[in-house]
């Protein structure tokens, strides 16, 4: 699981490039932190290359919501694949979550 | 000579209106807080010098010190409507020492056949017993103005300042009549807002009872009713049966989102959702059983009840896969994703019988 992170004008683009579950959602985890913290809270996940979430990516996803929703901001996840998706829309979180 | 003292004892005593100010202001926020009151404007202002020479000069021989001026330190507070004025003034009157024979309610003060301006000021000190400095002890005998007015009051007191209403000599007999004309909508209009909120209020009561008392066939379906009844947590046994599939954890979201969903599924009272409740809520977990099991997905959104009653429903009713992307569309917009999503849940649902 790879997650880079882009400053471009007062939002952040995440690209996330792999999958996220048990094995590794610690380090997700740890990758996202600096996304949890600083004055433009405004974030786009881009999850083109996201091959699979576990309930783990899910909760991870609902805080870094959270904190964003705290400092006023936007969060959307975008170019998720078919199967990520049913992921989100079987345990609706795809009513919690913008994803475009 | 006289003046000259006057702006003497001003400048001397700035830090301590200064407090004065701060003192005020932070009470009330509090008080407000305290009392569930949300107002459009909280603000103080200390007199400039520039202001206060400009008073001494024309009403300069009604004072004899600084003391007998108690509009220095000047609070406002501008709430939405204007009969919670009279609440604000009655905190007011418990938090502050208010000097009576000073205080003016303007409200009162015009002729039956006048309209204007209108607002309420307060002479006041703060008591000891509220604050106290041991090095500051004038803290509790200086006096302050604190104004209470509505928004549209507030309105009014602004446009008349700027027109320079005040001075009607200066403005021909035609102009007045218009500007009193519209300052009688002002009035009226404060009025209404008030009676309308409080009719609003009475309603959104009444509904919560009607929810509460379970004659749901008789709730009208709006916003309000459908709040009151998502607060009874209709569907919370749908929820915990979903949740056992993979002992999962319930993530308590908004349901709020799907109100539009059931006014297009045609839903015209709460009734009309009780019945989707009781008849699709077992085909809603067998669907949920179907998604769900062997994934290790430990985690639900509470929505999902509501999500999955309703597919089951639009299915039951044989609105199909069309019928699954426009309640799609309805949640997410319009986009690709949404045809294949009800596409695939049509299959699954074909697969557990539910049409």
């Amino acid at each position: 699981m790879e997650v880079t992170i882009n400053k471009q004008d007062n939002k952040t683009l995440v690209s996330l490039n792999g999958r996220i579950d048990t094995s590794n959602v610690e380090k997700f985890q740890h990758d996202i932190e600096p996304l949890m913290q600083g004055d433009n809270p405004d974030i786009v996940l881009d999850c083109s290359n996201l091959t699979y979430t576990s309930s783990q990516g899910l909760r991870m996803f609902l805080m870094l919501q959270k904190s964003v929703l705290a400092r006023s901001g936007k969060m959307v996840m975008t170019n998720m694949r078919p199967q990520v998706k049913e992921v989100f829309d079987i345990t609706g979180f795809s009513n919690i979550i913008t994803i475009l | 000579m006289h003046c000259e003292m006057i702006l003497d004892q001003y400048r001397e005593r700035i830090p301590l209106f200064e407090r004065i100010k701060d003192v005020v202001i932070n009470t009330l926020k509090q008080k407000l807080s305290e009392n569930n009151l949300f107002v459009n404007g909280l603000e103080g202002r200390i007199k400039t010098e520039a202001s206060l020479t400009g008073k001494l000069e024309l009403k300069g021989y009604k004072y004899r010190t600084i003391d007998d001026i108690t509009d220095i330190v000047g609070v406002r507070i501008i709430t939405y409507f204007c009969d919670e004025v009279d609440i604000i003034s009655a905190i007011v009157e418990k938090t502050f020492e208010i000097d009576w024979e000073n205080s003016v309610d303007k409200r009162k003060m015009l002729e039956i056949d006048r309209f204007g301006y209108m607002s309420l000021h307060y002479i006041c000190r703060i008591p000891a017993s509220l604050y106290n400095d041991p090095e500051m002890p004038m803290l509790n005998q200086v006096r302050f103005e604190l104004q209470m007015r509505s928004i549209l009051q507030h309105v009014w007191a602004n446009m008349q300042h700027d027109i320079g209403y005040k001075s009607t000599v200066e403005i021909p007999v035609e102009h007045q009549r218009s500007l009193n004309r519209l300052a009688g909508i002002l009035e009226l209009a404060d009025e209404q807002f008030s009676i309308i909120r409080k009719e609003i209020n009475d309603y959104r009561r009444n509904v919560q009872s009607m929810v509460a008392s379970g004659n749901f066939d008789e709730v009208p379906l709006n916003g309000d009713t459908f709040r009151s009844y998502c607060n009874l947590k209709p569907f919370k046994h749908l929820a915990y049966k979903i949740t056992t599939i993979n002992q999962a954890e319930m993530y308590e979201d908004s349901l709020m989102p799907y109100y539009n969903v059931l006014v297009h599924m045609g839903m015209k009272t709460i009734g009309d959702i009780e019945r989707m409740r009781i008849e699709s809520s077992d085909s809603a977990y067998q669907l949920a059983l179907l998604q769900l099991a062997g994934t290790g997905l430990d985690i639900v959104a509470y929505s999902v009840t509501l999500q999955n009653l309703c597919i089951v429903h639009i299915l039951k009713m044989g609105f199909g896969e069309a019928g699954l992307t426009r309640m799609f569309a309805s949640l997410y917009g319009e986009n690709d994703y949404n045809a294949q999503r009800a596409s695939r849940i049509f299959k699954q649902a074909q697969k557990i019988n539910i049409i």
